[in-house]
């Protein structure tokens, strides 16, 4: 039996050059093609195929918007993303609304089919390219748990200075509101922050919300 | 010298201020007036009055002599001596008169307390001479002492005294009136220096306030011409140039609002072209490209032996790198995800490539819990931008930073490195013009820029941008 699978995406002759490729092989049976996607919704609906290939960028609606309501529409469905978005952020949603695969178009000539493959055993699939992201974010989240309780080795001055810089203060601001010399916060900023082992304000304010230094808004 | 002199005099003299001038130019003239006035009334008066005693004396001693010729014969002493006082209490000027006989021994004296015998040698005079006067120094003041021979000193000789005392004592009142008269003169010239400076300052005063006014960006301030002269003219003057002022200030206001009114425009619409064409880069060529790549992938499969194959396989790698060419130029034309997901997911891929192509690490913080204004999300975007080149172009840092948060309606975002730094205050350069386009954006919008840098010390950039004036789109 065929993998029954629904093309979505808004450019034609991508579409009818992706069912010639994927006919080619005769592993597959192309059921649907959307352009839109309020038609994919539709489509996956009626057709509930085992593999909805899906564009991010369509008219109407999103491919990103569009994943949570065919996750419900057909569950049965697998989702796999094909898109020309190599940021993080885009692969991020995109498995957070709940695809299951993510690969990008430069790489729909030698990867597609693996990455279709993969997705209808049931193994999620990113991309080579960027399986990176989520490697840096599970690493930043392990180094920034180093500093835990370096903050209390900080010098009650210190602490000030930090809390006022990780809240966004500039140096200027920050002397005023004190009653010190620029030239003195920026010693105890430099002092605290080499304690902490952190090297820039932004790092700060990440490691100062995750100790509860400063409130999330 | 004179230059010395005179700076010396003018530090002190011109450190006053113009109603003191006045009043010292006033007051001294006055003095210096009144004193030579004392002086010259004094001088005349002592000459005048030094020649009338000289003359009384002489008339005194003569009429003695003439009286006195005939009692001496008859050697009536009681008349004699009557009539030596009556000459002494006629005048308050004769301080004495005595009557000699030829042997220069006194037949008769007005000195009460004896004779003083000193005054025998001081004077005398030739049987012939009509008078001889001479002018004795005492203890008492000038005395014009006359010697007159009676009978051609036959008789004896008469001799009176007259003392400049009383002269003295009206030259004393004299000086003490002239000088009263100066205070009252002075006193009366104060006030009307006072009365004058005030009047003629006034104006001037005015006109100081005016032109403070005026420094401080108020051009509606007029000055009233208080007189018609020079400072009434100046008056006018500054009128003419506040006003002046004021158009040419107007005409500043609204060329640097249709100025920014441009700006806004052209960045506007420089960001709209760019929004529309890279949508098409990525939307239709992109799509055509890829569709390229998978129709030639398709040929490549399709026909193994055909003599077209090596060709596709070619034609598709260079189809790829165009994609991928084309792809990175839509980024960097506009950024598909800034309007998608919005400026934190856009910075965040922004620092990402940024880290990967310079080798600087860079930490991005954005505590932003809903989408911003376009309109702010663009100019945040690129003034990052912006930052982060001249960053990589100037600082020679080792690390950068982001922070964007939103404090109450103002979205702030630093943007910090810890390279060489530089001083705000310099005007010159690249950086500078940079700089510029970045405080520009941010005033478009309303915000500031603010730059926290010294040489060594690193460099934040401070933007701060109101959110509530601004609608959401």
């Amino acid at each position: 039996m065929k993998y029954r699978i629904l093309i979505a995406d808004d450019h034609a002759v991508l579409r009818s050059g992706l069912r010639l490729l994927l006919s080619s092989t005769g592993e597959f049976e192309i059921v649907g093609e959307a352009s839109s996607g309020i038609e994919t919704l539709n489509l996956a609906e009626t057709l509930q195929p085992d593999l909805i290939l899906l564009d991010l960028s369509m008219p109407s609606l999103g491919g990103l918007d569009a994943i949570p309501t065919l996750r419900k529409l057909a569950p049965q469905s697998r989702i796999l993303i094909l898109t020309m978005y190599d940021e993080p952020q885009y692969l991020r949603q995109a498995l957070k609304r709940g695809a299951h695969g993510y690969i990008l178009k430069k790489a729909a000539d030698s990867d597609l089919f693996s990455a279709i493959r993969a997705v209808l055993r049931g193994e999620m699939y990113i991309h080579s390219s960027m399986t990176r992201v989520l490697l840096d974010d599970m690493l930043s989240k392990s180094k920034a748990e180093q500093n835990v309780g370096a903050w209390n080795t900080l010098s009650e001055r210190e602490q000030e200075v930090l809390r006022l810089v990780a809240l966004g203060y500039t140096s200027t601001e920050i002397a005023e509101k004190l009653n010190l010399s620029p030239k003195t916060v920026e010693t105890y900023r430099a002092r605290g922050m080499e304690k902490l082992g952190l090297r820039t304000r932004a790092a700060l304010v990440k490691f100062a919300l995750q100790e509860g230094i400063i409130e999330e808004e | 010298m004179m230059k010395k002199i005179f700076e010396k005099f003018w530090s002190i003299a011109g450190a006053v201020s113009v109603c003191t001038k006045i009043l010292g130019i006033v007051l001294g003239s006055t003095l210096l007036l009144g004193t030579g006035v004392i002086f010259q009334a004094r001088a005349a008066f002592q000459a005048t009055m030094m020649r009338l005693l000289e003359e009384q004396s002489i008339s005194a001693a003569r009429d003695l002599a003439a009286r006195a010729a005939d009692p001496i014969l008859l050697n009536d002493l009681v008349y004699l001596q009557n009539l030596l006082d009556e000459t002494v209490k006629n005048s308050p000027n004769v301080r004495y008169a005595f009557l000699l006989d030829p042997q220069g021994q006194i037949i008769a004296h007005t000195f009460h307390g004896g004779f003083p015998l000193a005054l025998l040698s001081l004077n005398t005079v030739a049987a012939t001479s009509h008078h001889h006067t001479v002018l004795i120094r005492t203890n008492e003041g000038l005395v014009w002492d006359t010697a007159v021979p009676i009978l051609n000193r036959k008789v004896g000789i008469a001799r009176v005294g007259v003392t400049d005392l009383s002269v003295q004592r009206v030259l004393s009142e004299l000086t003490l009136q002239l000088g009263l008269t100066m205070l009252v003169v002075s006193v009366a010239g104060i006030l009307v220096a006072a009365l004058l400076t005030l009047i003629l300052t006034r104006p001037i005063q005015e006109l100081l306030q005016a032109t403070r006014e005026v420094a401080k960006g108020n051009f509606a301030v007029r000055v009233k011409r208080w007189a018609d002269d020079e400072l009434g003219d100046l008056a006018d003057a500054f009128n003419q140039m506040s006003e002046q002022l004021a158009l040419t200030e107007n005409l500043r206001r609204e060329r640097e609002w249709l100025r920014r009114q441009l700006l806004e425009k052209v960045i506007a619409s420089q960001e709209e072209e760019r929004r529309r064409i890279a949508r098409e880069l990525h939307d239709s060529t992109s799509q055509n490209l890829t569709s390229l790549i998978v129709g030639l992938r398709m040929i490549e499969e399709n026909c193994r032996q055909c003599p077209a194959q090596p060709k596709a396989l070619e034609l598709r790698a260079v189809a790829s790198r165009t994609l991928e060419e084309v792809h990175e130029l839509s980024l960097r034309l506009r950024p598909r995800i800034l309007d998608d997901l919005g400026l934190a997911a856009a910075l965040e891929r922004l620092a990402a490539e940024w880290e990967a192509r310079y080798k600087i690490p860079i930490d991005v913080a954005i505590r932003l819990n809903e989408r911003l204004p376009g309109a702010v999300e663009t100019a945040i975007y690129r003034i990052v931008q912006e930052a982060l080149t001249n960053i990589v172009r100037h600082a020679q840092a080792h690390s950068a930073s982001i922070l964007i948060e939103r404090r109450g309606n103002m979205l702030r975002a630093i943007i910090e490195d810890d390279g060489i730094g530089f001083d705000p205050q310099t005007r010159f350069g690249e950086h500078h013009l940079g700089l510029l386009g970045m405080r520009e954006r941010a005033e478009l919008l309303g915000g500031k820029l603010v730059i926290e840098s010294a040489p060594g010390a690193g460099t934040s950039l401070l933007i701060e941008i109101p959110l509530s004036t601004l609608s959401s789109e």
